[in-house]
């Protein structure tokens, strides 16, 4: 039986016992998120599509040599960093929101704006938004991984690190960079 | 470092600005993915359950047997070499169907005391002496000739048996292939003893029992040795009878002496392995008679000739209720 109160690690745990429900539980949880790391950092869909069922398939697979010492999420965007990685490599053809127009169609007909929200909610506008994504495509990629690790992950600098194989100071610039852009690009489209 | 941008503002605010631009974001993973990534996962779960399950039900086995094996194993042995080292001071050789298997299972012949026929000829019980022959109820119901009877008119042996006895002889070292075959027959003795005490009631019940008894000396039939053999095959009726109306009492040194009522000697009385009653009954798990043994006076603390007490049996052999038993009656 799986509660939803239960932690990431417990299901986790559970699942490597043979508790198929358990895994519902946990990619119910985090689908989306791991989705968007991906998905924003390969560009292109039908790479992230494949990108998601290798890394779900990974998380399957390894559960039982699973060890709850580290949290889930940053085991889970480990597996999810390495795919990508090993997509980058092997020069998985990638696609920009500009190139597959109707993905940013898509994506940015979908955004409105938020009636709560505070002095930069209005950049959450069809065209705010817009700007906003177009500028996180625009990062370098170390960048935009490492701010997309700590958004959707929702990682320290120190896991972030970890998971990219890089000093913690240089985790914490990429980020400062990264931020720094981003608000510049949001400034301009306000 | 010096060109890292600072920190000025609160950089919660482009983070939010994503957040809430990533949930307004419907696009996620097709339905194909989905479907993929989930059956996978219930594919592994359902494997990893039934895995689990028979990794679970095979370490409880062998939790439950790690120490039970070796105990009975070795109390086996040691019961049985005790059996083999004596035996042959007291009985005839014999052959059972274990020794093709094995070159150590001893049969020493004898020119004074006459060879019995071979297990399998006469319907002997493997393992058991020659000269003990099962009584069955039922035989002993249809007036059947007692043992003691056989014994009293004992016609001579051939002496094929002994020949065989003879080419078997010179095995006798103790060896790891002694003890195997010590082991064997004290398994075997178990399954024999049903075996041919059922082939005896046929031939009681069919008359057909026209070839000589086995020789056997006198004095190791008789009630003792059927105590012994209800203590062991559990026929409480039998212990019963036996116990509250002893016909007559053996003395260890083979002699019977009739008429006399010694309820305490006739459970006291050993066979060659010096096993009481109390302690066969032990070793076959006849918890009932056991009971009944200590009940009337079977002394627990009675080991065999290798110094095995009951109560050591019956823990090395997980016998629980019966080391409560004998606890109860004073075992150590």
């Amino acid at each position: 039986m799986t509660v939803d109160g239960e932690s990431d690690e417990t299901l986790m745990v559970r699942y490597g016992r043979g508790d198929a429900a358990a895994f519902g539980l946990l990619y119910r949880r985090h689908e989306m998120r791991v989705w968007r790391y991906l998905e924003r950092n390969v560009d292109n869909r039908a790479t992230a599509d494949e990108l998601m069922q290798e890394v779900w398939f990974a998380v399957a697979r390894d559960a039982p040599r699973y060890e709850p010492a580290a949290r889930f999420t940053t085991w889970l965007f480990t597996i999810a960093h390495n795919r990508m990685i090993d997509s980058v490599r092997t020069n998985r053809r990638h696609a920009s929101l500009e190139t597959l127009g109707y993905e940013a169609d898509a994506v940015l007909g979908q955004l409105t704006a938020d009636p709560r929200a505070g002095p930069l909610g209005a950049a959450v506008a069809r065209d705010q938004a817009g700007a906003l994504m177009r500028a996180l495509e625009k990062l370098p990629r170390e960048q935009r991984e490492a701010f997309l690790l700590q958004v959707e992950g929702d990682l320290s600098v120190e896991e972030v690190a970890s998971i990219t194989d890089s000093s913690f100071e240089t985790v914490k610039s990429r980020l400062r960079y990264a931020r720094a852009k981003l608000r510049e690009f949001l400034k301009e489209h306000a | 470092m010096n060109d890292v941008p600072t920190d000025d503002e609160e950089p919660d605010e482009v983070d939010d600005a994503y957040r809430r631009a990533s949930a307004l974001d419907s696009s996620g993973p097709s339905d194909l993915a989905r479907r993929r990534i989930l059956n996978h996962a219930a594919q592994l779960a359902a494997e990893r359950g039934a895995e689990n399950a028979a990794a679970g039900i095979s370490r409880r086995g062998a939790a439950s047997q790690s120490w039970r094996r070796p105990a009975i194993f070795g109390t086996l042995a040691a019961a049985a070499l005790a059996g083999l080292l004596i035996t042959p001071r007291f009985f005839e050789p014999q052959v059972s169907v274990t020794a093709a298997t094995s070159d150590a299972r001893v049969a020493r012949p004898s020119a004074a005391m006459p060879a019995a026929p071979t297990d399998q000829s006469e319907g002997r019980p493997l393992g058991m002496p020659a000269n003990e022959q099962p009584q069955s109820p039922r035989a002993a119901e249809q007036g059947v000739p007692e043992p003691q009877a056989f014994a009293r008119n004992a016609a001579p042996s051939t002496n094929s048996a002994a020949q065989l006895a003879a080419k078997n002889a010179p095995a006798r070292a103790p060896s790891m292939a002694g003890a195997r075959s010590s082991v064997e027959a004290g398994v075997s003795a178990t399954a024999g003893d049903r075996v041919n005490a059922e082939a005896s009631r046929v031939q009681a019940m069919s008359g057909a029992r026209s070839a000589a008894p086995p020789a056997a000396p006198a004095g190791l039939f008789g009630p003792a040795a059927e105590l012994r053999r209800a203590a062991e095959t559990g026929d409480i009726a039998k212990l019963q009878m036996l116990l509250d109306k002893p016909p007559h009492v053996e003395k260890p040194n083979g002699g019977d002496q009739r008429g006399g009522v010694d309820k305490q000697s006739l459970v006291e009385v050993r066979d060659a392995g010096g096993r009481t009653a109390l302690m066969l009954a032990t070793l076959q798990g006849q918890d009932r008679a056991v009971d009944v043994l200590l009940a009337h006076g079977a002394d627990p603390n009675a080991a065999d000739a290798h110094g095995a007490t009951p109560m050591q049996v019956a823990m090395a052999a997980g016998r629980e209720s019966i080391a409560a038993a004998l606890q109860r009656a004073g075992a150590r």
